[in-house]
């Protein structure tokens, strides 16, 4: 459902210029679970917001569903970021003088989801990624980080997108939640058929992806598994 | 949530700052509003004074004024020529007649009578008829000075018997409209006018002091010169002197003197304040220097409308730059905004928020922040503008108003055509009316009250409200330009 052609993106930092992402080219099947990972710097997160349409490459192409993002003017790409993308930022990024579940019910007011209907889906969804039904309204600047960090995945997860971008969606959780979010998203692939790519440092979580690629020096390579076990 | 919601969350995110903002804006909202209200109330006082006195002249005989001089009567026909001088909205004529108390049926009648034979008496303007009304003002010193000098004027024509104790005239006016002789619409307190001010009929209105002295109420009767005459209304003048009077039609009056076709005083109405020195000399070009004098009534008060208008432009100036200050600060202040909220602008984008959505939140928040300091302002306002607008006229009057000490009667005693000033007929009241023409602009100016009025801080708030839509609208739109990727900038 997604396929890169031959992504460039590259940035002039003084006088040289570097490209974290290089000549870069994959495709992803709908409904798979696919993880990247690299080294810090590697370039990861740039390629994340390519693909999200929170950047414009340099050059190349990504088409998703048929439809070319480098040909879309800014206000379809609103609507696709709206629509069909659930990004999860390496930050958080969550509103911070907003309630957890305001900053859940965003995207879905954005979409024009009636409020009723919006307050029951986010309470949902932080249920979903375990949230303290007490934490639920309380402003997302006095959650701790793996809290936010849960909020983040239920605001991605709200308006049912069929691309689920995450930025190390594990990274401040302990490894009894993380094994939770990790089954939630590859639920949400099975189940859904939602197709789910997320950047990590995990390797439990690397290794429980369907396929893994690895980001250096600006070109993506497929990692061989070792075992074939899903 | 909604984006209005978010907006007013927005608004009180950083309390202190809010309050800050608060502050300032309600410091240049209520200046001005307070500016507005001082324009407006100006703005009101220079309407009336141009729409009641400022615009119209008298026209006298040559060389008469009242019942004094000599020279030739006016016309009717000199009132046409001078209806038909440009800029001029009307004319109106006046008779002026001189009704004496007829006391003992035969002595008095005899000396007040030499209306026919002695028309041209001391004046040659007033006709002396006889009434069964009593002045409702006391003659006292002034009257009976007066008294004895119009006797001795009168002896030259008839030989007068001596009078022990003179009662006053009272002045009877005919009126080719409902208007004093001033050219002021009378203010009938009860009763009607008299309808056609053009025809003969033995109707009047009466004065309220003089109606009260003879026990007159509308359809009460009384006479003149032997006619009896029905009271069709009752009308309040303001002053004493003025509520000592009759006001007949004017071909009632010219009947009652003998004096077809002749009038006393003509009050041409100008169409505006500008034009009245231009039509003042082509009036008196039209009925020639030797026919008529022709006078401006209230001379004085261009010079109060004139400080007025001054103090009028500069609270308008002063309305615009405070609320211009004001969308400045808007402005300022919601750039700072968006400047300060790029990565959160890019959250929104990236998680699918429209242009619009953001800008409307951002305008929305400005609007917030407008309606407190408006609430502020007003009250701010309502407290100033009282001492701002009388600040503003003080300082620019202090020399007329210092200058003058009011005396009674001093604006009637001003006009050309107050007729018989003050309580004597040709010597006191004139000199009590040299106070007039300062005391009575200077008494006009301090009655420009300050008041705030609804409608204007209504009309104040909305323009408050579109400059800050205006200043909100350049840093709404600037959010547009920023981009989604902001989000993995660092603050
Ligand atoms: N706007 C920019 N201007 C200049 N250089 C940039 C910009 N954005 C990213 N870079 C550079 O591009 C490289 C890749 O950054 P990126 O954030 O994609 O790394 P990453 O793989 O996500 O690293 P990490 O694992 O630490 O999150 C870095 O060297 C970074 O300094
Ligand atoms: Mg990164």
């Amino acid at each position: 459902m997604i396929v890169v052609k031959d992504l460039v993106r590259q940035f002039k930092s003084g006088d040289r210029t570097i490209k974290p992402v290089n000549g870069v080219s994959f495709e992803l099947e709908k409904g798979s679970l696919a993880s990247i990972v690299g080294k810090s710097g590697s370039g990861k997160s740039t390629l994340l917001s390519l693909l999200g349409a929170l950047d414009k490459p340099t050059s190349g192409d990504v088409v998703v569903d048929g439809v070319s993002l480098a040909g879309l003017p800014d206000g379809k790409l609103t609507e696709y970021r709206r629509r069909d993308i659930g990004f999860v930022f390496q930050q958080f990024n969550l509103i911070p003088n907003l309630s957890a579940v305001d900053n859940v019910m965003l995207p879905m007011e954005f979409a024009g989801v009636r409020k009723a209907a919006r307050l029951q889906r986010a309470k949902e969804l932080l249920e979903q990624v375990q949230l303290d039904p007490e934490k639920h309204s309380r402003r997302t600047n006095r959650l701790s980080g793996g809290e936010q960090q849960r909020v983040a995945i239920a605001r991605a997860l709200a308006n049912e997108p069929k691309l689920i971008l995450a930025d190390e969606p594990t990274g401040n959780l302990d490894e009894q939640t993380g094994e939770h979010i990790i089954e939630l998203l590859s639920s949400l692939s099975r189940d859904h058929n939602t197709t789910i790519l997320v950047v990590t440092h995990d390797r439990s979580l690397a290794q429980k992806t369907e396929r893994c690629f690895r980001l250096q020096q600006g070109k993506l390579t497929e990692e061989v598994r070792t075992g074939s076990r899903r | 949530m909604s984006v209005l919601a978010r907006s007013v969350g927005n608004a009180f995110r950083n309390k202190i700052r809010t309050a800050a903002v608060v502050a300032v804006l309600a410091v240049a909202i209520g200046l001005a509003l307070a500016m507005l209200v001082a324009n407006q109330a100006v703005g009101a006082k220079v309407q009336e004074l141009n729409a009641s006195v400022g615009t119209t002249l008298t026209v006298n005989p040559a060389g008469g004024q009242g019942f004094e001089g000599g020279g030739e009567p006016l016309t009717t026909a000199e009132a046409e020529t001078a209806a038909s001088v440009a800029n001029v909205t009307a004319v109106v004529g006046t008779k002026a007649l001189r009704l004496q108390t007829a006391t003992t049926a035969d002595s008095s009648t005899a000396t007040t009578q030499p209306g026919p034979g002695g028309g041209f008496g001391p004046g040659g303007q007033q006709a002396t008829v006889s009434t069964n009304l009593m002045a409702a003002v006391d003659a006292g010193t002034l009257g009976n000075r007066n008294g004895s000098a119009g006797t001795t004027g009168a002896t030259g024509t008839s030989g007068t018997t001596t009078q022990p104790s003179r009662t006053l005239p009272i002045t009877a006016t005919g009126i080719g409209a409902e208007v004093d002789g001033t050219g002021k619409a009378l203010d009938i307190t009860s009763g009607t006018g008299l309808g056609d001010y053009t025809a003969s009929e033995a109707k009047a209105l009466v004065g309220t002091s003089l109606a009260e002295k003879n026990s007159l109420t509308v359809g009460s009767t009384f006479t003149i010169q032997d006619k009896t005459f029905t009271v069709a209304g009752i009308f309040d003048a303001g002053t004493t002197f003025g509520n000592n009077a009759v006001y007949v039609t004017l071909p009632e009056a010219q009947t009652l003197a003998e004096t077809p076709d002749e009038l006393s005083t003509m009050i041409v109405t100008v169409n505006s304040m500008e034009n009245v020195d231009s039509t003042k000399t082509a009036v008196q070009a039209a009925l020639g220097t030797d026919k008529a004098d022709v006078t401006q009534g209230q001379r004085n008060l261009e010079t109060a409308v004139s400080s007025l208008d001054s103090v009028k432009n500069i609270s308008l100036i002063a309305f615009i730059a405070a609320l211009a200050t004001a969308g400045i600060i808007i402005l300022l202040i919601m750039v700072m905004l968006v400047r300060e909220r790029r990565r959160e602008i890019g959250v929104l984008k990236a998680i699918g928020a429209r242009n619009r959505t953001i800008g409307l939140q951002f305008v929305l928040e400005s609007l917030v922040l407008v309606a407190l300091g408006s609430v502020v302002g007003a009250v701010i306002a309502s407290l100033a503008s009282g001492g701002i607008a009388s600040a503003l006229i003080s300082s620019n009057t202090t020399t007329t108003a210092a200058t003058t000490t009011q005396r009674g009667g001093g604006l009637a005693g001003a006009m050309p055509n107050g007729a018989v000033p003050g309580g004597g007929m040709p010597g006191g009241g004139m000199g009590g009316g040299q106070g007039g023409p300062f005391g009575g602009a200077s008494q006009l100016l301090t009655s420009v009250t300050a008041s705030v009025s609804p409608g204007v801080l209504a009309a104040g708030i909305a323009a408050v409200f579109a400059v800050a839509i205006i200043g909100a609208l350049v840093p709404a739109l600037l959010t547009a330009r920023i981009r989604p990727i902001e989000v993995l900038r660092g603050e």
